[in-house]
């Protein structure tokens, strides 16, 4: 492989492997949990774990977006009053508002990418806001705040979420893939490198804006299409699914998991999501619970929760080393 | 003439950094700037390169206008460029430094690189090759796999030479390259700016050192964001004005 990654290439081949291996087994869990709920739970996790590693997308390019929760929102209700009342089929909606939530989070990226940190930060967690506050307004169109009800079903056999729990592991499967190859060519690393120092960046002649707006697009247009998909499959909506506490709990699937590496937002989210269903009573104290863990994850976990197995691995080589040095001497 | 500064003028508030500033650079020339600090050549630097936007005056570099463009449209058009408190990308490892910095030669489409074409691991090839040359010639690559935050500072400033060869520049601006370098490193530095100015690489530098002044062509002097004085480096030396910039006042020897 004559790639300039050429220091990672033995990671870089071994991790697909590994992933496949995961995915089958993955693929096999309806055969082991058939309960519906154990199904819907997982079928939230593809759903967010598409959103989560998209979130990543932009956050390497040193944007810190706080409207993704409501660029979701945006994906299901474009998706969902394109199918109720125009009519059209769901196959076509979500394929379509996924491109319509790139093309406006494009459109808002550019007075954005001038800004930074925590200008972008509030910037953009205002215009999030705005958006879910122009959704409540929508009436009769989108439901206001009793919801929308009555969205098509994407696919066939009412009762079942087996379909649907394949339909969304192929969604997550793709979307991640793309999302890989975004990150490990040289679009992510131009990426990367405008967060580094834009300064040096455009001087080699990366073109800052247009990265950034690229990083808003892509990302916008998989979590458009995570809520799109949603949409009609759970054929209800509701505004506060996507609002402020939505983002927030991305960004903590991301940064527990570990926002630098890009399984991190995956790790993140699987845990974030499943483990609080087995404490489902305590349900009033997970924001709590989840802080303390992130405390926990930061102080002995630098790299999140991902880096936990390699934390493990150096830990013990260290300690092999140390037993060494004091039989030697 | 590869570049031409008319009348350049930048007010910060009510302060002039740079006031009616001529200059032109031949090409294949290595042309010195120096100053007293704050005389105004890091602005000058910075107008040229567009971190700042002019208040007044033209730049032309190459027969293009170049005054108030974009950054990277400016190192599109062949000028590269190293910086006095050095950033780097400074998580990536050195070799990653200068074939990012290739971003420009060749140029990868988006859809060429997303796809993986034959076009884009072809490019992606030529370029780490190339960067292997750069970095040898700049002596970094025995480093090549450390992170560049890692290197001790004289390296890092080579590194921001290489980083800027990369754009393969018509003009390369160095700003201060062996300031805080150790004696060795600075020796290294000379032979590698010998090396560029044989291969016909048009050179403007700042510094105050004047071991790498002796190898310029011409040197331009400013204070107070204006020019005082331009001609040979032993001339300027013992220029009255210059003397006066420097010490305060004139000497009496």
């Amino acid at each position: 492989m004559d790639s300039r990654f050429a220091i990672k290439d033995r990671k870089a081949l071994l991790r697909p492997g590994v992933y496949v291996g995961l995915a089958v087994i993955v693929a096999l869990l309806p055969l082991l949990f058939s309960s519906p709920y154990v199904l819907h739970i997982l079928i939230l996790t593809f759903i967010y774990t598409i959103a989560a590693v998209s979130f990543r997308t932009i956050v390497i390019s040193g944007q810190f977006p706080l409207a993704h929760a409501a660029f979701m929102g945006l994906g299901a209700y474009l998706s969902a009053m394109g199918a109720k009342w125009l009519g059209m089929s769901p196959w076509l909606t979500v394929p379509l508002s996924a491109l319509v939530t790139a093309s406006i989070g494009m459109l808002i990226g550019y007075p954005f990418s001038r800004l930074r940190a925590l200008y972008y930060a509030m910037g953009s967690l205002f215009f999030g806001i705005g958006i879910i506050q122009v959704i409540y307004a929508g009436g009769s169109w989108t439901g206001g705040y009793s919801g929308l009800t009555g969205i098509p079903a994407l696919l066939p056999g009412i009762g079942s979420k087996v379909p649907y729990y394949y339909f969304f592991l192929g969604l997550a499967l793709v979307s991640i893939v793309a999302l890989y190859r975004i990150e490990f060519s040289r679009i992510g690393t131009n990426l990367k490198a405008i967060s580094q120092s834009h300064v040096v960046a455009s001087s080699v002649g990366i073109s800052e804006g247009g990265y950034r707006i690229l990083a808003v697009g892509v990302g916008c247009f998989f979590v458009g299409l995570a809520g799109a998909g949603y949409a009609h499959y759970n054929m209800v909506l509701s505004c506060s699914s996507f609002n402020f506490m939505a983002t927030l709990w991305l960004v903590m699937y991301v940064l527990i998991g570990g926002v630098n590496s890009f399984g991190g937002p995956i790790v993140g989210t699987i845990i974030l999501i499943i483990i609080p269903e087995y404490f489902r009573d305590l349900k009033m104290y997970s924001p709590f619970v989840t802080a303390v863990i992130l405390g926990i994850v930061v102080y002995l976990m630098p790299q999140g929760l991902v880096g936990l197995p390699r934390l493990v691995r150096s830990k013990l080589t260290e300690r092999r080393k140390i037993k060494k040095v004091s039989h030697a001497s | 003439m590869l570049l031409e500064i008319n009348g350049l003028t930048k007010y910060f508030g009510g302060l002039a950094a740079v006031r009616d500033f001529n200059m032109h650079i031949d090409d294949g020339e290595l042309l010195g700037l120096i100053g007293p600090n704050g005389a105004g050549k890091t602005t000058i630097f910075n107008l040229i390169t567009s971190i700042y936007k002019p208040t007044r005056g033209k730049i032309i570099f190459d027969g293009n206008d170049i005054t108030g463009k974009k950054s990277h449209e400016i190192a599109r058009l062949g000028i590269g460029r190293t910086f006095q408190l050095n950033p780097l990308f400074s998580d990536f490892t050195v070799l990653q430094n200068v074939s990012t910095s290739f971003h420009l030669h060749p140029k990868s489409s988006l859809l060429d690189i997303y796809f993986n074409t034959a076009k884009y691991r072809r490019n992606e090839a030529y370029i780490l090759e190339q960067s292997r040359e750069i970095l040898k010639m700049v002596g970094l690559d025995k480093v090549e796999n450390e992170l560049a935050k890692n290197l001790p500072h004289g390296y890092q400033k080579m590194l921001g030479i290489a980083r800027a060869l990369a754009v393969k520049p018509k003009l390369l601006i160095l700003d201060e390259p062996i300031a805080g370098m150790n004696p060795s490193e600075i020796d290294f530095t000379l032979d590698a700016t010998k090396k560029m100015q044989q291969q016909k690489i048009t050179i403007l530098l700042v510094e105050h050192n004047m071991k790498i002044l002796d190898l310029c062509e011409r040197v331009v002097v400013i204070d107070f964001g204006q020019k005082i004085a331009e001609g040979l480096p032993k001339d300027v030396r013992e220029n009255k004005d210059v003397i006066r910039a420097y010490f305060g006042g004139e000497r009496v020897a």
